[in-house]
C-alpha cells in the first residue's frame, strides 16, 4: 500500500447473479481526509464499501484498509455505520453503544463509561438506560453512530450517514465529522446529496453504474468546467458583441455564457474597447453540482436529485 | 481481536440477552408444561379405556350359572385389573335364546362384544371372533375357573386362602431392566426436546439480526466464524443453565417430597449402569454434541432464510427428519445388535441420543470413549460445513441470495 493513504483499492469488481455491481474501482483516500463517495442509488457505493471493509469479498481487484490486506484485521481501529441501522431493540442506550465498541475490542467496562459520557454531552443523558425500542428514528440513528465512534477508530466509514437525519441533526453530524477529521481521523462516507459532500469533502469519488467517473480533491472536479460569466451592459449593439462566445445565452437583460479560456483580462479589453458600457460584471465558480451533472451526466443527477427530494418527503 | 475474543463477545450478548428474555422463562418452565400434558394424557387416556373401551358380555343363563360367573370374576379382577376382564351383564333368559343372543348384539344400546348361553357344562358363546380372541380367551377361562370351583366345592376340597410370606429385596435383574430402560428413553427424550427448542431458537434470533440488519454491523466487525461460533456457544450455555436449573429443582423437589413422606413412600430405585456421577458426565457431553452437531446445522441452513416465513419453512422438514433420528435412537433401547442398533449408534445425528440410552442400560465405558471421538470429528465436520453455508450466505439474502431466490426471480418475471 502506498504511504500515508488510508485506504487504497485498485479495480474492485463485483457481481450479483451474474449482474455486475461494480466495475473496476479505483479509490485512494488519504489519511486524516473527509473523502466522500458520491453517485445516486444503485451506483454502487454500498457494494464498494463492503468491499473496502471485507463484509463481502470482491471478485476481482485488491484493496487495504489501514495498511492491511484482511480488512478485519484492522477491524479493532475501524469504525462502520451502515446504510440500514441495526440495533438490538431490547438493549438500553448505554449497552448498545458498548457492545458495538466490545466488537471493536473495546473493554465493554470502558465502553459503558464512554458511551454515558457521549450521552450526556450531546443531550440525551435521560436516555442512558433507555432500550432502544423507546428511542425516535433519529435518535437510535445517533445512537448507532456514537456506537461506531465509541474506541476512537482511526478511520470512520459512514454509509448515507445523513440519510433519515432532520435538518438539526444534519448539522450535528456535520459538525461531528469535522471535530473526528480535526481529531486526525480518516473518514469516508457515501453520499447521494451533493452538498454534504461539497461542505464536508477534500475528496471525493463520483460513481454511477458501478464505475469511478472522478477521483480527486474537490476543486479539481469543479476546476473542470469554465467558470460563468454575467454580464451587463448599457450598449445592445457594437463591436464589443464580437467578444462574446458564440453560445452566449441572453436573459432577464443578461448575458450568461462560459469565461473564454484566454481569460478575464482579454475579455474586459475587448468589451471595454468596443463601446460595451459595462453595468455589472461577475465571474462565478461552478459549484460541485454542475461538475457532477457534467461528469455523471444528466440521468445520474437526476436520479439524484429525486433520490434526495423522496427523502426530504 | 483474536477469533476467541470476537466470539466470546457475540457468545456473551446472545447468552445474556436470551437468559434475561421471556424465552427463557418459558424454557425453564417446558418440563413442567411437558409433565403436565403427560398426566393429562394419561388421565384422559385411562378415563377412556374404562368408559368405552372395555368389552360387555350378556350372560343369558340360569341365575346359578350366572352368578358362578360373576363370582369367579370378580375373585380373578381382585388380584389383577378390572380391565383384565370384559365387564359382565346378567340377563334372563328368553324363550327362543339363539334368536335372543342375536337380538342381544344388535342392541345399540347394550354395547354386547359377545353372548354366553347355555350352562357351566355345555357353554355357548355367540359373537364375532377378533384378531387376538380376547373375549373368547377370557370367557374360556371364566367358565373354566367357575367349573373347578364348583367341583372343588361339591367335593369339600376348597383350600384355605394363602397369604405370600414377603422377603422384600432392593433391586430385581428384571425391574431394574426396566428401570434402566425408562431412564434411558428418558434421557433421549430430554436431549432431543432441548435440542429442537434451542435449535429453533437459535434461527429466530438469527433471521431477527438479518431482518434489524444489525448482521452487517457484525460482519464489519468480527469474521462471520465468530458469528456463528458464537452463537452456538451461546445457546449451548443457555440449555446448560436451564439444564443445571431443572436437574437442581428437580433433586430439591424431590428431596423435599420423600423426606415428608418417608413413611408412605419410597425413593424408586433408579441407577443408570455407570453410576450416577458418570451418566451425568456423559448426559452432558452427549447433550453438547448432539446440540452442536445439530445448532451447525440448523445455523447453516437457516442463514439462508431472510425471515420467520422461510425459517418455518426450511424447519418444518429438518423437525421430521430429527424425529426420525430420534426413533432411530429409540430402537437401539434394550437391543443388543442388528443393523439398527449399529446404524443407531454410528450415525453421526443419532449416536448421542443412542449412546446415552447405551449408558442407562450397559457399564463399559470403552464404547463411550470411542464414541465421543467419532462424536468430536463430526462435531467438527458439521461446524465447518454449517460455517462454509453461512459464510456463503447470510450477507446475501437480502439482495436475492437465499435458497428462496427463485421463488422471488419467478414471482419478479410474473
Amino acid at each position: 500500500m502506498s504511504a500515508g493513504l488510508a485506504i487504497e483499492a485498485k479495480g474492485l469488481f463485483k457481481s450479483f447473479d451474474g449482474k455486475p455491481a461494480v466495475r473496476g474501482i479505483d479509490i485512494a483516500v488519504p489519511e486524516g481526509a473527509i473523502y466522500g463517495i458520491l453517485g445516486p442509488n444503485g451506483a454502487g457505493k454500498t457494494t464498494t464499501l463492503r468491499m473496502l471493509l471485507g463484509i463481502i469479498e470482491p471478485d476481482a481487484g485488491k484493496r487495504s484498509l489501514l495498511g492491511r490486506d484482511r480488512p478485519l484485521e484492522a477491524a479493532r481501529e475501524v469504525g462502520y455505520l451502515p446504510e440500514e441501522r441495526g440495533l438490538y431493540p431490547a438493549m438500553s442506550t448505554k449497552e448498545a453503544i458498548a457492545f458495538m465498541g466490545a466488537l471493536r475490542g473495546l473493554p465493554l467496562e470502558t465502553g459503558r463509561k464512554r458511551a454515558e459520557i457521549l450521552l450526556r454531552e450531546n443531550g440525551l443523558g435521560d436516555y442512558v438506560d433507555k432500550p432502544i425500542k423507546s428511542l425516535s428514528k433519529g435518535m437510535a440513528q445517533t445512537i448507532q453512530l456514537f456506537g461506531t465512534i465509541v474506541h476512537k477508530p482511526r478511520l470512520i466509514v459512514l454509509d448515507e450517514p445523513f440519510s433519515g437525519l432532520d435538518a438539526i441533526n444534519q448539522g450535528r453530524l456535520e459538525h461531528m465529522i469535522r471535530d473526528e477529521a480535526a481529531a486526525g481521523t480518516t473518514i469516508i462516507f457515501s453520499t447521494h446529496v451533493i452538498h454534504h459532500a461539497e461542505r464536508l469533502c477534500e475528496r471525493i469519488a463520483i460513481i454511477a453504474a458501478g464505475q469511478i467517473r472522478f477521483e480527486g480533491l474537490v476543486s479539481e472536479a469543479r476546476e473542470r468546467l469554465r467558470p460563468q460569466v454575467r454580464l451587463k451592459t448599457r450598449a445592445s449593439e457594437g463591436k464589443w458583441r464580437a467578444a462574446l462566445p458564440a453560445d452566449a445565452r441572453f436573459q432577464d437583460g443578461h448575458w450568461d455564457f462560459e469565461l473564454p479560456k484566454s481569460g478575464v483580462e482579454p475579455l474586459l479589453k475587448a468589451l471595454m474597447d468596443g463601446g460595451a458600457g459595462i453595468e455589472e460584471l461577475s465571474v462565478e465558480r461552478r459549484g460541485l453540482h454542475d461538475a457532477f451533472v457534467a461528469i455523471a451526466g444528466e440521468e445520474a443527477a437526476r436520479e439524484m436529485e429525486s433520490a434526495e427530494l423522496g427523502e426530504a418527503a | 481481536m483474536s477469533l476467541f475474543e470476537s466470539v466470546w463477545v457475540i457468545a456473551r450478548r446472545d447468552f445474556v440477552a436470551s437468559v434475561f428474555s421471556r424465552f427463557f422463562v418459558l424454557f425453564l418452565l417446558a418440563p413442567l408444561l411437558l409433565l403436565g400434558f403427560m398426566i393429562f394424557f394419561n388421565i384422559a387416556t385411562n378415563a377412556q379405556d374404562r368408559t368405552a373401551t372395555q368389552p360387555v358380555v350378556a350372560i343369558v343363563a340360569d341365575s346359578a350359572t350366572a352368578e358362578a360367573l360373576v363370582r369367579t370374576r370378580e375373585r380373578l379382577a381382585a388380584n389383577t385389573s378390572e380391565q383384565t376382564f370384559p365387564t359382565l351383564r346378567i340377563v334372563q333368559p328368553a324363550e327362543n335364546v339363539p334368536a335372543q343372543a342375536r337380538n342381544l348384539l344388535a342392541d345399540v344400546a347394550g354395547n354386547y362384544s359377545a353372548v354366553l348361553s347355555g350352562t357351566l357344562d355345555r357353554p355357548v358363546l355367540t359373537g364375532p371372533r377378533g384378531a387376538s380372541d380376547f373375549v373368547g380367551k377370557r370367557m374360556q377361562l371364566l367358565v373354566e375357573e367357575s367349573r373347578r370351583t364348583a367341583a372343588l366345592d361339591g367335593a369339600r376340597a376348597t383350600p384355605a386362602t394363602l397369604q405370600l410370606d414377603r422377603v422384600v429385596t432392593e433391586q430385581a435383574v428384571g425391574s431394574l431392566h426396566n428401570s434402566r430402560r425408562a431412564l434411558a428413553q428418558g434421557a433421549q427424550g430430554l436431549i432431543f426436546m432441548i435440542t429442537l427448542m434451542l435449535a429453533t431458537l437459535l434461527l429466530s434470533t438469527l433471521v431477527e439480526e438479518k431482518s434489524n440488519k444489525i448482521i452487517e454491523v457484525l460482519a464489519a466487525s468480527v469474521p462471520l466464524d465468530a458469528i456463528f461460533l458464537g452463537k452456538l456457544i451461546a445457546m449451548l450455555g443457555i440449555s446448560l443453565v436451564g439444564l443445571a436449573l431443572w436437574v437442581g429443582m428437580l433433586g430439591i423437589g424431590l428431596t423435599l417430597f420423600f423426606q415428608l413422606l418417608s413413611d408412605f413412600v419410597s425413593l424408586p430405585q433408579i441407577d443408570p449402569a455407570v453410576g450416577w456421577p458418570v451418566f451425568v458426565v456423559l448426559l452432558l457431553l452427549y447433550y453438547t454434541a448432539n446440540f452442536m452437531l445439530l445448532g451447525a446445522l440448523f445455523l447453516g441452513i437457516g442463514a439462508q432464510a431472510s425471515n420467520i416465513r422461510e425459517i418455518q419453512t426450511i424447519s418444518m422438514p429438518v423437525t421430521m427428519l430429527q424425529l426420525m433420528v430420534l426413533l432411530l435412537a429409540i430402537t437401539a433401547v434394550g437391543s443388543t445388535g442388528g443393523m439398527l442398533f449399529w446404524t443407531a449408534h454410528i450415525f453421526p445425528f443419532s449416536s448421542p441420543m443412542s449412546m446415552i440410552a447405551m449408558a442407562a442400560q450397559s457399564p463399559s465405558l470403552w464404547p463411550h470413549l470411542l464414541a465421543l471421538a467419532w462424536q468430536a470429528l463430526w462435531v467438527f465436520i458439521i461446524i465447518r460445513l454449517g460455517a462454509r453455508m453461512f459464510h456463503r450466505t447470510v450477507m446475501k439474502s437480502s439482495s436475492g441470495g437465499s435458497i428462496f431466490s427463485f421463488r422471488r426471480k419467478a414471482a419478479a418475471k410474473r
